[in-house]
């Protein structure tokens, strides 16, 4: 199990999804993405991405503006 | 006037590459011409092509030849092209090494500029399987003459991988293959899905808002969410990551791509072979000689040929103005224009900066007409022509003017090695 941390504080909608299904191709069942953004969408995408591709959605904070977002990742067929 | 000699490396003569030499070339013409100046332009390519054309080729039939000029017709006679790539970019010791002749020229500035290039190692099969419109303007060609032999079957198109230059060009493929078949009388016979690792049609929700509701009105298939894995290229299927399959008659999928293969390894790049740079005088990690524009960069907007111009005149501002001793400093302002086709003569455009987010805008034959006006004007552009024109075009978005001044430049200690 790796534990990636992605940082896309800073970048605008497509940029913390994108970042996301990035490290999403280098991880395997079991690992955890943190994603760090700064841009509100990623709440919304990264619950409605994590439901597609059957990964589970651990935690979604938000703090001074810094949403972090857990996923573990499950969905991989294996 | 710059005081004592001075070398300024460019590694790679594309959109970037060129738009930054020239204008050195053009703005500091007397220092070249005494010898107080090099700027030395390196790239392997014979030439450079025009790769938004690629489109009309692969789904207009245009002429492969017409996107295409030698690079050395390209570059300013004050520039001198070495005609190699690079193996090797010493930032700390302040030289680069050619490929094929291993020569050694030294610099005191570096601007790397060596694009991005598709990477089909990361999906196997892909390369076997896969008619790329989005490479080279003579598999474009190749694909066009497929395309007329099509009479019905599955076609899919989209998005293979991230990141890739010029995010609207696959939902543009979409678009150009709808009017193509039903131009052709076919359309009721070929089916054309449009896959895509985004939740969306288009990543950016504006932009999405606007062309979803019409890729579906023109009955083309979308799946969202698509992480493709493997091409099965007997079976003509493809697999994602999640286990769905999608089976295929013709693949025009645009390939994810990286940054050149000589950085990757190295320390100011990241494990993609993306450079690290700064979002807005583009200097490399910590260095203040080096300075990397348009497609490799690691910056968080999209790889498209006018990011790649606004940048090289920001980093060609920032250094006449610190050779002339002006003490202005000009900032990128992460403004993209991307255009979208939409078919039928209409166009859109994916535009923001780094403070203004993605705007709304319809398609329309005024756009399409922008659009075209570029492919018009883009070999000038690349010798510093009509810069005019865009700094009209791109208002406060051309560049931002910082204010920080930065010190005089350091005497070069390196020549020629
Ligand atoms: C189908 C398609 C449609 C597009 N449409 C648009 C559009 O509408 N609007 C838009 O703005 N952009 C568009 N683009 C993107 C645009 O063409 C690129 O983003 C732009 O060319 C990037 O410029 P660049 O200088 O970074 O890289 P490039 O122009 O790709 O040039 C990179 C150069 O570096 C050289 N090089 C590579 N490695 C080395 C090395 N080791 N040593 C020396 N040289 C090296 C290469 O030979 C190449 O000449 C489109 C691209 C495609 C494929």
């Amino acid at each position: 199990m790796t534990k990636t941390v992605v940082d896309s504080r800073g970048t605008a909608c497509p940029g913390p999804i994108t970042d996301l299904i990035r490290a999403y191709r280098k991880s395997a069942n079991g690992d955890i993405i943190e994603l760090l953004a700064t841009d509100p969408g990623v709440r919304a995408d990264s619950k409605a991405w994590c439901e597609r591709t059957n990964n589970e959605l651990i935690s979604l904070e938000e703090k001074n503006g810094v949403f972090t977002v857990e996923i573990r990742i499950s969905g991989k067929k294996g | 006037m710059v005081n004592e000699m001075k070398s300024i490396a460019v590694v790679g003569g594309g959109a970037g590459g060129l738009i930054f030499a020239n204008t050195m070339a053009k703005e500091m013409s007397d220092d070249i011409r005494s010898g107080r100046l090099k700027i030395r332009i390196f790239d392997g390519s014979v030439h450079h092509e025009f790769q938004p054309g690629y489109l009309s080729v692969a789904f207009k039939g245009k002429n492969p030849a017409t996107m295409r000029k030698y690079l050395s017709e390209l570059v300013l006679p004050d520039v001198e092209l070495i005609p190699e790539n690079c193996s090797r970019v010493d930032i700390d010791n302040k030289y680069v090494v050619t490929e094929k002749t291993g020569k050694k020229f030294g610099f005191d500035e570096v601007i790397i500029a060596t694009g991005s290039r598709p990477d089909y190692s990361q999906i196997p099969g892909l390369s076997q399987a896969n008619h790329d419109f989005h490479t080279s303007a003579s598999a474009s060609a190749e694909l066009f003459k497929r395309l007329e032999k099509i009479r019905w079957g599955r076609i899919v198109t989209g998005i293979a991988g991230l990141p890739y230059k010029c995010p609207p060009s696959p939902n543009e493929s979409a678009f150009l293959l709808e009017e193509y078949f039903v131009r052709k009388k076919l359309r009721k016979d070929v089916k054309i899905t449009f896959i895509t690792p985004f939740l969306r049609s288009y990543s950016n929700e504006t932009v999405n808002s606007v062309i979803e509701p019409m890729l579906k009105e023109r009955n083309i298939e979308i799946i969202t969410g698509f992480n493709l894995e493997s091409v099965d290229p007997e079976k003509e299927l493809l697999t994602s990551m999640e286990g769905e399959s999608v089976p295929y008659d013709t693949l025009l999928l645009v390939p994810p791509h990286s940054g050149a293969p000589i950085f990757k390894g190295v320390e100011y790049a990241d494990e993609d072979g993306w450079i690290k740079t700064d979002k807005y005088d583009l200097h490399v990690a910590d260095y203040e000689n080096a300075f990397a524009i348009g497609d490799a960069t690691d910056l968080p907007i999209s790889k498209a040929g006018v990011e790649a111009h606004l940048e090289a005149v920001v980093v060609a501002k920032n250094m006449i103005s610190q050779m002339q001793g002006t003490g202005e400093r000009y900032e990128f302002t992460g403004r993209l224009q991307c255009s979208m086709e939409t078919g039928y003569h209409q166009a859109t455009f994916v535009i923001g900066t780094y403070d203004r987010p993605i705007e709304r805008i319809q398609p329309s034959l005024y756009n399409y007409f922008q659009k075209k006006l570029m492919e018009r004007i883009y070999w000038a552009s690349l010798k510093g022509g009509y810069e005019w024109l865009f700094k009209w075009h791109f208002g406060e978005d051309y560049y931002r003017k910082s204010g920080k001044e930065k010190p005089p430049m350091q005497t070069p200690k390196v020549q020629n090695v």
